[in-house]
């Protein structure tokens, strides 16, 4: 039952006055932000500077006259192809891909780390095991197949295309993260569900997947992550009328001949990482303890 | 009894699902890209069988044998030092300090960056006219070098680095979950007992933590096996070659020299050299379980 | 109007702008210009486009110099959701799309508007296959160039030079004077422009023809193209500590700050110093060859047309392939991408000076060449690179390791 007790507090040893160990410990704290966030520094100050600045190649200074033009036109007036209306028009596709395919993948990994954990099935050992193998190989490689079998499906560069393939490629752990969780619930308590007469459905909608909330929490935590940052799928399987913002920040970024505007660059990355990054502030003391829940178990 | 056949018809129903899916889009690509392997394949997939062909090309390709020997020395170090990374954070996070929810967040937040433009930065901070050595350099430390990325020999290491700063938060998360699972009950027995924290940690919770380590292995080793935009952001496989991996090799077959068959080829080895670690272990941990059952 | 008119344009990205209020037919088109110099010449297509009748959709993906546009282009090709038109360069990345039937024949079209007639030999060349019109040439880019600062060569005392004795001379001064000589990068593809110059410049044209057109062992293990070899290694003595993974438009900028004397480059280098407000003659000059063995290396971007089963989508594609090879359309698309139109009878006055040079001699037959990735297929020129990337970094790298490795990735195709 730790599972479903576990602490977001430190548990560790009490602190104590301010001793040589707790110095060392602040310094050790210190040198480790300073190094997370060194990257951080160098993009936010480089997207406040004007081209002439950046041209002059002195990444850490801060800039002379600061501006934040470049913020402005990577939103609204960044050429990204034919279009100069910056990463903004990506936003709702983004978060048209994200949301369902967010929720699908959830509840699809969930379903199976359930069906893995309670309804041992013949075979779902080695489909799992299946799973987690795949996990391993490069996902361009999954490009052709995919592509031809979606559509022979009639259901090529669709809605339900991506979202498909985020649940496909999101399986993996999700169903590992559920599955641990799953197994740390005692089985008395599946038990005694199903003395009480409720079935396949009932025990997993109304007493599983509540009881399950830690993961899920860290569940939605990584797939925003990934789906909101990926590239690749969204540029193949969406279809153009769909194509998130990271198509629009690749196109802004990267340029085979022309020239590149490093700090319209930098303040488009910041923008398009803003709701990843959203979350992460808002929910970080939840993925701690959604993971100390779930993903600890062996 | 058709009550009870009646209740087991869902679970079934349920999974089938999952083996379709599985099968198709897991098991199904495998089993095509092995196929393709044995192909004459150049831009698009298609039929034409040249036996081993492809695999004597690959073994003699100088591109594929750097990228093999990286990706070994890339891996382990990776999973060792961002391991060893995140656990220390993760102590360090659980001695009651200060601001610990801004902390984790600046640990955090790089695993929700992409490294379409973050490589970028990697780029400038780890050249030696632009990042960390200029800096040394203007502070007034003109011996303090450091050229990783424009070394042949040393360019695969300065990739860790950008893997480390991405990655170690995830683990730190991980590692501090774990520690927080762990009984209290411990501490107060070791302080009775008069034994020093530091025993505790390597004597009795990291042994306890195993499940949370093989968590944190998992999922690292997934991203190092697969590593491929950090090192286009942070070295582009270069200079030269040195810094390839397996990983960029497959996808530079695939897309940009057109050679689909040569990238099945170096794909399926891949497969082979993972499948020779992941199912002993797979077994070990979930078959063996498995007899015990709940 | 002018909002109306971006709003047209623009709209395709995110609004799938509704059919019916539109009279044109639409023609999606993917390609991987985006940014800058190269989003203005993508809108001169458009705008012609749009203006002759059509509706433009706008399909573009960066990345990897065309990679990530095929990554997604094939696919969609090969699940029958073609685009109307595609992107590709010079060179045999489109072959087995042609032999697999996915491709529009285009000879109609191509004898209607006189393109044989209109075009340079290798262009011609480059969009048949198997005797038939396959695509159609939008212009044709140089790789054979070097770009020199005025000021680097000034403040080392050195005067531009003429030959290649002169270059050593120069870059020498340069290295004496505490300036990077040559700003290099160490990624493949830079290198292999740096080395196809040298070929070119050094072995002459005969040589490059018959090594990459003809895969001439022979012609590889002449003294020639060793020389070449030489030279190519020799800069290696004249590069700075940063240059592994530079990109190219970082060393454009710094032979533009005049922290570094030269940059052997492309001709869209050049879009970088307009962009930065140098003229050529007072600020940096351009150099084609330092020998009387003069030749300009073609590469360049073609468009191709999927078939299609909508009737509406194959009027579009034959308005889109006669308004981009039309002569206006030439000329704007070109003067803003800094490349040189594939038509030789249009008005070509307000082309800047470097440009005229490339006019001569795309003009002459005797300079016309074929570069490397004209000629063989994208595995064998990643092959040759290979070879440049892993000789250049290896410092016991000699003229003759380079031969024995250099011979096999040549014969990658055979």
């Amino acid at each position: 039952m730790s599972a479903l007790t576990a602490q977001s507090s430190p548990r560790g040893p009490k602190p104590k006055r301010l001793t040589p160990a707790r110095v060392g410990l602040y310094g050790f704290v210190a040198m480790s932000c300073l190094f997370f966030l060194a990257p951080l520094y160098v993009m936010i100050i480089t997207s406040l500077k004007p081209m002439e600045e950046v041209r002059l190649g002195y990444i850490f200074k801060w800039p002379d006259s600061p501006t934040i033009q470049p913020w402005i036109d990577a939103w609204s007036s960044a050429c990204t192809g034919l279009a100069c209306e910056g990463i903004h028009s990506g936003f709702y596709n983004s978060i048209k891909i994200t949301i369902p395919s967010v929720m699908v993948s959830i509840f699809a990994g969930a379903l199976f780390g359930y069906c893995l954990s309670f309804w041992k099935m013949k075979g779902s050992n080695f489909l799992f095991g299946l799973l987690l193998l795949g996990a391993f190989l490069p996902y361009q490689l999954f490009i052709y197949p995919l592509v031809r079998i979606y559509a022979w499906a009639g259901a090529y560069g669709t809605m339900f295309n991506i979202i498909t393939v985020h649940t496909i490629f999101g399986l993996p752990v999700m169903t590992l993260l559920f599955r641990n969780y799953f197994s740390s619930v005692p089985i008395e308590l599946f038990k005694a569900a199903r003395v009480d007469g409720a079935g396949f459905w009932r025990i997993f909608l109304s007493v599983m997947l509540p009881l399950a909330t830690p993961v899920v929490i860290v569940a939605v935590i990584l797939q925003v992550t990934g789906i909101w940052n990926d590239f690749l799928f969204g540029t193949v399987f969406a279809g153009q009328n769909n194509w998130p913002m990271t198509v629009l920040l690749n196109n802004i970024v990267n340029t085979t001949q022309g020239e590149r505007h490093y700090n319209i660059d930098m303040a488009a990355t910041i923008l398009t990482a803003a709701v990843p990054l959203t979350v992460y502030f808002v929910s970080g003391r939840w993925f701690v303890r959604g993971i100390a829940a779930g993903a600890v178990k062996g | 009894m058709a009550n009870k056949r009646r209740r087991n018809l869902a679970p079934v129903l349920a999974i089938a699902p999952f083996w379709v899916l599985i099968l198709v889009a897991y098991l199904g690509t495998m089993l095509f890209t092995i196929l393709m392997s044995f192909t004459n394949s150049k831009t698009l997939p298609k039929l034409e069988f040249v036996g081993l062909k492809q695999y004597q090309r690959l073994f003699t390709t100088d591109l594929w044998i750097t990228a093999s020997q990286n990706i070994w020395a890339f891996s382990i170090l990776l999973i060792l030092i961002s391991l060893t990374v995140g656990f220390l954070l993760a102590v360090a996070l659980d001695q009651k300090i200060r601001a610990e929810d801004t902390i984790r967040t600046i640990i955090l937040y790089p695993y929700a960056m992409s490294f379409i433009v973050t490589g970028l930065i990697w780029q400038w901070l780890l050249n030696p006219q632009l990042g960390l050595q200029k800096a040394m350099h203007d502070l007034g430390w003109e011996s303090f070098s450091f050229t990783w990325t424009q070394d042949p020999s040393m360019a695969i290491y300065s990739i860790i680095i950008g893997g480390v700063w991405q990655g170690s938060g995830l683990v730190m998360a991980i590692m501090l979950a774990g520690l927080r699972s762990i009984d209290q009950e411990i501490w107060k027995a070791a302080k009775i007992d008069g034994i020093p924290d530091w025993r505790v940690y390597i004597s009795i919770v990291i042994p306890m933590m195993r499940p949370t380590i093989v968590t944190a292995v998992v999922l690292m080793s997934l991203g190092a096996v697969k590593a491929y935009d950090i090192v286009v952001a942070l070295t582009g496989g270069g200079p030269g070659s040195s810094s390839f991996t397996p990983a960029l090799f497959i996808m530079n077959f695939f897309f940009t020299r057109q050679n689909v068959g040569l990238g099945a080829a170096a794909c399926t080895v891949v497969l082979v050299v993972v499948s020779v670690f992941f199912v002993p272990w797979f077994y070990y941990e979930y078959f063996r379980e498995e007899k015990r059952g709940h | 109007m002018k909002k109306l008119l971006g709003a047209l344009l623009g709209g395709a990205a995110l609004f799938a702008v509704s059919g019916s209020a539109m009279a044109g037919e639409k023609c999606d088109v993917i390609h991987w210009w985006t940014s800058g110099g190269e989003a203005a010449a993508v809108a001169e297509f458009a705008k012609a486009f749009n203006a002759a009748g059509g509706e433009w959709i706008d399909t573009a993906i960066a990345g990897g110099g065309g990679d990530n546009a095929r990554a997604v282009g094939i696919p969609r090709i090969m699940a029958g959701d073609p685009p109307c038109a595609m992107q590709f360069n010079y060179g045999k990345q489109f072959d087995e799309l042609v032999s697999n039937g996915f491709l529009r024949n285009l000879d109609d079209a191509a004898k209607a508007g006189g393109w044989e007639a209109a075009t340079p030999p290798i262009t011609w060349g480059q969009i048949q296959r198997d005797g038939h019109v396959m695509a159609v040439p939008v212009n044709i880019h140089g790789s054979n160039w070097s770009w020199w600062s005025k000021a680097a060569l000034e403040k080392a005392g050195a005067t531009m030079p003429t030959n290649w004795d002169e270059v050593w001379v120069a870059l020498d001064k340069l290295k004496a004077a505490g300036i990077t000589p040559v700003a290099a990068s160490g990624q493949a593809w830079q290198l292999d422009m740096m080395f196809q110059f040298m070929v070119l410049s050094i072995a002459g044209n005969d040589t490059f023809k018959a090594v990459y057109g003809d895969h001439s062992e022979e012609a590889v293990k002449s003294d020639a193209f060793k020389q070449a070899i030489a030279a190519f290694l020799k800069v290696k003595n004249y590069i700075d500590a940063g240059s592994a993974n530079r990109n190219w438009n970082d060393a454009s900028a710094m032979v533009i700050n005049g922290t570094a004397g030269v940059q052997f480059m492309g001709d869209w280098a050049k879009g970088e110093f307009v962009s930065a407000g140098k003229t050529e003659g007072t600020d940096y000059y351009c150099k084609t060859t330092f020998s009387d063995k003069k030749g300009y290396i073609f590469g360049g971007d073609i468009f191709v047309f999927p078939v299609s089963k909508n009737a509406d989508t194959t009027k579009a594609q034959d308005l889109l392939m006669n308004t981009m090879f039309s002569k206006e359309t030439q000329v704007a698309f070109n003067l803003k991408k800094g490349s040189a139109p594939v038509r030789q009878d249009v008005d070509t006055s307000k082309v800047d000076p470097c440009g005229q040079e490339a006019l001569k001699l795309i003009a002459n037959p005797a300079t016309q060449v074929a570069g490397a990735d004209a000629t063989n297929t994208p595995d064998a020129v990643n092959a040759m690179r290979d070879v440049l990337a892993s000789q250049w970094t290896d410092p016991n790298a000699t003229v003759d390791t380079f031969v024995e490795k250099f011979v096999p990735a040549l014969m990658t195709d055979m």
